[in-house]
């Protein structure tokens, strides 16, 4: 206890150091056990309190302030990151017909904050430049939940949101991946895990506008950023 | 295992990676809303603290690795010490000192996270080790967010002194806890 760095642990704990004070006793963190244990220990304090049930909406409340004002690598907004870039595909446009019921099924993405861009686009979607796809995905035979595909293509960009339910939790690392496929060549399209109630839902855009792939599958994933899949078909449908 | 998972989402989190402050959240929303109530009884100030937790993990504000120990100490640290920036520019009196000394309720739903019960379980006994002295430095120091001068007032005790009797009081829960999780290797 002479150690004038053991002296700081007090204040390091409540956050009064300065930065570089600060730094210097994380220095002093990686040489002394004491101190580290005392962090350690002191890190399970938390688990006095009584379990209190979160207020109704303060996840998206929350994840929306906490994303606001991160650039997006598109113009339009975009609720998650794609895991990679899509891969152009050039091929001749070609439109769907409007799916009106396809609107519900993309407003519950709304889950996701992700509501401002599809409120604006239900509001237009008399307009020829819209064209909806929904998609019901079936199952594999040991698999319980179901999920639902949209594929909107609005001014060039190929939207797929994805809403699935009665998901079974999953190991920390594992995902739920979205994978559209051409010709036996999928692409990544999207990932998600579950919530506490096994719902998940994952948004992607891709730059390129098409309407030529011809499989939508969703994976179970080890981990997530795969390029091409790795885990068992759980869902899929034919587009 | 709970660590390199942890420690994969913060790196894809410093990767902006949106997927996975998702997870960390859904991850420990329950936790640290519960923890950061029991700071602030305040179900409105605790949903500040925790959106403003999100906020510094996301801008990178509060940078993690594991040189810096447990992920969970990390988080938790940087939860409390958000939470005591909350308390001190609040208006509002503390509560009273009868109602610090209450470390825990015992009582915890049957379906509770099975990890928390089992840890909530271990602290409780470990601060019942304490002399209530040493629980209520503990409180106030760490839960409430007392300054120094505050807690030698509280407490009775010389404020010079004050840093110490902390410091032997987390020092005998960090013993009692290695008892129990069977770490008592160590040598002190
Ligand atoms: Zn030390």
């Amino acid at each position: 206890m002479t150690n004038m760095d053991c002296d700081q642990l007090i204040d390091y704990l409540n956050g009064t150091l300065s930065k570089n004070d600060t730094d210097q006793f994380e220095q002093h963190l990686t040489s002394c056990t004491e101190c580290q244990e005392i962090v350690e220990a002191t890190g399970q304090l938390p688990y006095l309190a009584d379990p209190m049930e979160p207020p109704a909406g303060m996840k998206s409340r929350i994840l929306s302030n906490v994303f606001e004002g991160t650039p997006e690598k598109n113009d339009s907004p975009v609720a998650l990151k794609p895991e990679m870039a899509a891969i152009p595909i050039q091929k001749p446009k070609q439109k769907f017909h409007i799916g009106k019921p396809l609107i519900a099924a993309v407003l519950l993405a709304s889950l996701l904050g992700n509501a401002y861009a599809f409120m604006q686009l239900s509001d237009q979607n008399q307009e020829p430049e819209t064209a909806i796809q929904s998609i019901e995905l079936e199952p594999s035979a040991a698999f319980s939940g179901t999920a639902t595909a949209a594929m909107i293509e609005e001014q060039g960009a190929l939207n797929l949101v994805v809403k699935a339910d009665q998901l079974a939790e999953l190991d920390a690392s594992q995902v739920y991946q979205v994978w559209l496929i051409k010709d036996d060549k999928p692409i990544p399209a999207g990932a998600f895990s579950p919530n506490p109630n096994g719902e998940g839902a994952s948004y992607y855009q891709l730059e390129e506008s098409s309407a030529e792939w011809d499989t939508i599958a969703i994976t179970l994933e080890p981990e997530a950023g795969n390029e091409l899949p790795k885990g068992e078909v759980v869902l899929s449908s034919e587009i | 295992m709970e660590k390199s998972t942890d420690t994969y989402l913060y790196m894809r989190i410093s990767e902006q990676d949106k997927a996975a402050l998702e997870q960390l959240y859904d991850r420990y929303e329950k936790i640290l809303f519960s923890f950061l109530y029991k700071m602030l009884e305040d179900r409105e100030l605790a949903e500040e603290a925790l959106q403003e937790v999100f906020i510094k993990i996301w801008r990178g504000k509060g940078i993690y690795d594991e040189s810096k120990g447990k992920f969970t100490s990390w988080l938790f640290r940087m939860a409390q010490n958000t939470a005591i920036d909350l308390i001190r520019k609040r208006k509002k009196p503390s509560v009273p000192i009868e109602e610090a000394m209450q470390m825990a309720s015992h009582d915890l739903p049957v379906d509770e996270q099975v990890e928390w019960k089992e840890k909530k379980g271990q602290i409780e006994t470990a601060v019942q080790r304490l002399s209530s002295e040493q629980q209520k430095m503990i409180d106030l120091f760490y839960f409430k967010g007392h300054t120094h001068e505050t807690i030698a007032d509280m407490c009775d005790i010389p404020l010079g002194t004050v840093k110490s009797r902390i410091r032997l009081a987390l020092k005998k829960l960090k013993t009692s806890l290695h008892g129990m999780q069977g770490r008592g290797a160590y040598d002190d």
